[in-house]
């Protein structure tokens, strides 16, 4: 055991007026500076100014596309195998492209459930599932609108995406056009 | 390729012991059977592709080889081939590094140009390919990326994918019910030798030869066969898959409740899978004595319809009304009991007739069509519990009777029983009855036309049992995909009836050993799995 001994408080510390003044300059200097030179503080103003966030921050959960811009997701349910909170729904059906059998329904996530572990991306076999979208700030009028469905999985931009390969093969992406003519081969 | 004369000697309860060794340790197997079933019954599982133990033995996928001393010393022989022999000496893998190092070889020439499907897969998950993998695969890849896979199958369906790899075959429509992949083939031949050997029209054949076989029909014909989903049973891989199971489920999300298929009386051992409060698939369940591991389309599809058409469960005190004024007033009352109809339900319509007296009558049996049985897993009675209603004294076949006399009764109240869907113009007589009760789970042509209809639950959802052609006391177990919680099975809602309601099964089945002296000495709770044969029983 330990014994710390506190050090008795001054006459000046015990008249508590002092201190009291003090703690208000502080307050008040803080509120100067915000007002006057608020550049300098080291927080961020929040709506006005957002936080510089890296693609590795797990975020909102997309759905790569392949150059034709049907998602890339096979529908195999992995990701919801491996979703610890539940929250993925698939549903399957037959592809009507003849090089590909099986094909996405029905995708949901419920990011009310979702814990943001990133453990369904690590799951997917076909890197069609990420989390680097950046969309940290989840606010909906009502819980169903939480629930985020295929299309807007698969509604993202890839000129938000400028650094990945991958993401410039889909439609609009700078690399599209070559991986169509890839994609597009004969088939017999 | 197949031997189709060689079906494999399954052991029994009455195999002669035989003393052999594995592994230089001495264990005692059953002696008339082959190794891989001897090692089995003994807990050594060797992993398989090939053999099934109702098909004829083949012994074409070399993944069972296990290393037998003999007099040239010890040489590696298929397990699933090998008669067991009193003293033999066996090394399995846990022994031997050389079958260790042939089974792994083995799993890898198999996987060499298997497709990486599992995620679209439907056999993944039950794959005897992913088991046999876990077990005694696990290699390191040794192929050459660049080169990929190469599919040499039917020269038809090859195509060059968008990785530039050979591929082929991936959807090939095999028939009204079955869709082919040949990429996944590994050309066991099983359905090959269930065609030929138990369904008994050899409509799937292997063409080519070596790495460029694959599976196909004969030119312009279809695979078409009352038994042909039972291909995709016995498949191991998932190159046979059933076209409405397609994509629906995956396997591993499937909850399993075994039971009996109430739409013939050879009573299929059924597995119902289910999910979300839905049957997705039915599935044999293995019983040697009934149907093996065979289900015929008939019995297999069936579920598809079990939860439309249902009726609601309204109007019972209407039910108890009539029921109490015949009582009071007089007037006769033909209990008709169908074929779906369990032991519990006929226990409990014998206590309505009794509680009912001599006014009441009953009558039971089908205008359906008799058939004869096909000897795979169809009796071709549509009449389920056709040995139960005898055993329990219901007449099992007097519905003409029921037509004749049909003037003679006042209230008609049938369970189970379509008398209208089945025979319009015969069953046209009993509409004379003036009040006609039907207890269904289907707003049936009996529904339609009955004054009363009350809704109860089908035979997938309820407790029960049967008693097949083969005499043979099977159980039934509910699956939990009741549309509506508020429908009660028939014989809580017949003995309610009657006065004193059974709680459970087992109280009805207690009933029913009053009625019937063979039931007497079993509970509910002590029927098999697979069954109980009763006394006279000819299985």
């Amino acid at each position: 055991m330990r014994v710390i001994r506190q050090k008795p408080m001054t006459l000046g510390e015990r008249l508590y007026i002092f201190e009291a003044l003090r703690g208000l300059w502080t307050t008040l200097k803080h509120a100067a500076r915000g007002l006057f030179r608020y550049e300098t503080l080291p927080t961020i103003s929040y709506p006005e100014g957002k936080p510089e966030v890296r693609n590795t921050y797990r975020a909102k959960h997309r759905l790569m596309l392949r150059p034709d811009g049907t998602p890339r997701c096979v529908a195999c349910g992995m990701c919801a195998a491996a979703c610890p909170a539940h929250c993925i729904f698939i549903e399957a059906t037959a592809s009507d492209d003849p090089r590909i059998e099986k094909r996405v329904m029905r995708f949901d996530i419920d990011h009310l459930t979702c814990v943001f572990c990133g453990l369904c991306v690590e799951a997917c076999p076909v890197d069609a599932l990420r989390m680097d979208t950046k969309e940290m700030v989840f606010e909906h009028r009502n819980r169903d609108d939480f629930v985020a469905h295929l299309y807007d999985l698969t509604n993202w931009d890839p000129k938000d995406y400028p650094d990945d390969e991958q993401s410039q093969v889909a439609p609009g992406g700078t690399k599209n056009a070559e991986a169509l003519r890839v994609w597009g081969m004969e088939v017999k | 390729m197949s031997n189709y004369y060689n079906m494999p000697k399954l052991p029994t309860e009455n195999s002669p012991k035989v003393e052999i060794f594995v592994d230089d340790k001495p264990v005692m197997v059953p002696g008339d059977t082959n190794l891989l079933e001897a090692l089995k019954a003994v807990g050594i599982e060797t992993p398989h592709v090939c053999y099934h133990p109702y098909l004829p033995v083949s012994g074409n996928c070399r993944q069972c080889l296990v290393e037998q001393e003999g007099p040239r010393g010890r040489m590696l022989v298929i397990a699933c081939y090998t008669p067991v022999a009193p003293g033999m000496k066996i090394y399995t893998p846990a022994s031997s590094a050389r079958v260790k190092n042939a089974r792994k070889a083995t799993q890898e020439f198999m996987l060499v140009n298997h497709p990486l499907d599992c995620p679209i897969c439907d056999k993944a998950g039950e794959c005897t390919l992913q088991e046999n993998y876990m077990e005694a695969g696990q290699n390191e890849s040794r192929m050459r990326p660049e080169y990929g896979k190469n599919y040499h199958g039917n020269p038809a369906h090859q195509f060059i994918d968008a990785k530039g790899q050979l591929r082929g075959g991936k959807h090939v429509d095999l028939g009204p019910r079955v869709l082919l992949d040949e990429e996944r083939c590994v050309q066991c031949d099983r359905c090959v030798r269930f065609m030929r050997s138990i369904a008994g029209s050899e409509q799937l054949q292997l063409a080519g030869r070596a790495d460029h076989t694959y599976i196909t029909t004969f030119p312009g014909e279809k695979l078409d066969h009352e038994y042909d989903l039972c291909v995709t049973d016995v498949c191991p891989v998932g190159a046979m898959t059933a076209k409405y199971f397609r994509f629906q489920k995956r396997v591993w999300l499937l909850s399993h409740t075994p039971t009996i298929s109430m739409d013939d009386s050879l009573g299929a051992n059924i597995w119902l899978d289910h999910a979300d409060g839905r049957i997705y698939r039915v599935m044999p369940r293995c019983n040697p004595e009934v149907n093996r591991s065979w289900l015929s389309n008939t019995s297999r599809l069936a579920f598809q319809q079990f939860d439309k058409n249902r009726l609601p469960a309204m109007g019972f005190r209407v039910i108890q009304e009539v029921i109490s004024e015949t009582k009071s007033v007089g007037g006769k009352v033909a209990l008709v009991a169908g074929g779906a109809c369990t032991i519990e339900d006929l226990a409990a319509l014998r206590m309505l007739k009794d509680s009912l007296g001599d006014s009441a009558e009953l009558f039971g049996g089908t205008f359906k069509k008799v058939g004869a049985p096909d000897g795979i897993a169809m009796s071709g009675d549509p009449m389920a519990n056709r040995m139960g209603f005898k055993l329990m004294g219901v007449p099992d076949d007097n519905l003409a009777d029921l037509v004749k006399r049909a003037g003679e009764f006042k209230v008609l109240v049938t369970v189970n029983a379509d008398l209208f869907g089945e025979d319009a113009a015969a069953a046209s007589a009993l509409e004379k009855i003036p009040s006609r009760i039907a207890l269904s789970a289907f707003n049936d042509a009996t529904a339609a036309k009955a004054t009363l209809a009350f809704g109860i639950r089908h035979w997938s959802e309820i407790q029960g049992s049967m008693v097949n052609s083969l005499n043979i006391l099977q159980k039934l177990n509910a699956c939990p995909v009741c549309p509506d919680e508020k429908l009660r099975p028939a014989y809580e809602v017949l003995s309610e009836l009657a006065g004193a309601k059974f709680g459970c099964a087992s109280e009805a089945f207690r009933q029913a050993g009053a009625y019937a002296p063979a039931l007497s000495g079993l509970t509910y709770d002590s029927i098999k799995s697979t069954g109980n044969l009763l006394e006279g029983g000819n299985a």
